[in-house]
């Protein structure tokens, strides 16, 4: 059985999943690569974009020429994403 | 003059040498430690970080007591410094033992409660005890290790082999700690760090046969956390 995320590991999964979208991904897809509920998203979104790790974009669609949000990470994202890395390893490596 | 044991003249002062290295890098570790602490707020962190603290302690004890016995200017400005205090005209003389067996076991103590600290830490959760029984047992172990630290300023091997025994279950969880990671090549130098200095506290233990071994200890415990330091910093510059 999987065991539950802390609060960091969560931020740092929502973050990561933004990444490997080259930077910009939308919430419905966010929502699935995180594997969290909308809810649960969304707070943490408003507490990411008040810590400004990133910020929320209007993007035109490009097959229904429509107006859409985007999630967009910043560079103090970035930054925390190397950070949390760095944070990891040295947990393993010492077996903490 | 207070002996605990007789070590080799030509190595007199690169042991204090060792020992501020060894002082510098167990602070880096705090550091860092105490640095994720204060982002996750796990109390683990707080007691690794305790734990190269009271190593950074046990170093700067050892080089303050050590370096008091090598260097006669360093006693010369103690005394004067220390007479007054006492109100004795012969502080140096009459008080030497005290102090030397004050610092020796000072340094003892620290480095003792270093060792048993990233043991407990070094577990994994299933292995570590849960809340009141934690208590009860750090109690029992800090008693314990005042005990030995007391009765090693008589006789310096109960030191060694405490450290010895302690360092030991320790690798052990490190090994552990590699394989659980999917031999993680960080987690195997710090695994490699603490047999290094396993090794030099072996070395310690054996002085009173081969004076040299004093040496051998130093030089393999500087080893160990030169490799820890390799590890932080490898870890940190990523």
């Amino acid at each position: 059985m999987a065991t539950r995320r802390s609060r960091l590991e969560l931020i740092f999964d929502i973050l990561l999943a933004i990444q490997n979208k080259g930077g910009t991904i939308k919430p419905t897809h966010l929502m699935y690569k995180s594997n969290l509920s909308h809810k649960l998203l969304n707070n943490y979104l408003d507490e990411l974009v008040m810590k400004e790790l990133v910020f929320i974009q209007d993007i035109i669609g490009k097959k229904k020429q429509k107006s859409t949000k985007a999630i967009v990470l910043t560079d103090k994202g970035l930054s925390f994403l190397a950070e949390f890395r760095r944070m990891r390893e040295f947990t393993d490596a010492f077996g903490l | 003059m207070f002996t605990l044991f007789s070590t080799p003249n030509w190595f007199n002062g690169y042991d204090l040498l060792f020992a501020a290295v060894n002082l510098v890098i167990a602070l880096l570790i705090a550091g860092y430690s105490w640095k994720i602490y204060r982002i996750n707020k796990e109390n683990k962190f707080t007691y690794f970080s305790f734990a190269f603290i009271l190593i950074a302690l046990a170093n700067i004890f050892k080089l303050i007591t050590q370096g008091l016995i090598y260097y006669t200017p360093w006693r010369a400005v103690a005394t004067r410094v220390v007479g007054p205090v006492v109100g004795m005209a012969q502080a140096g003389v009459n008080y030497s033992d005290l102090f030397f067996r004050t610092g020796f076991f000072l340094s003892m103590i620290t480095m003792l409660g270093a060792w048993l600290l990233i043991y407990f830490v070094s577990q994994k959760k299933s292995g570590r005890l849960k809340s009141y029984y934690e208590t009860s047992q750090i109690g029992l172990f800090i008693y314990l290790i005042g005990l030995i630290s007391l009765v090693s300023n008589f006789k310096y091997s109960v030191f060694y082999l405490t450290s010895t025994v302690i360092l030991g279950i320790t690798v052990l969880n490190y090994y552990k700690n590699y394989l659980n990671t999917d031999k993680n090549r960080n987690a195997f130098k710090v695994m490699w760090s603490f047999v290094l200095l396993l090794i030099g506290n072996i070395a310690f233990i054996f002085v009173f046969i081969f004076e040299s071994l004093y040496a051998v200890g130093e030089i393999f415990t500087l080893l160990g956390f030169l490799l820890l330091l390799y590890t932080h910093h490898k870890v940190t510059h990523k």
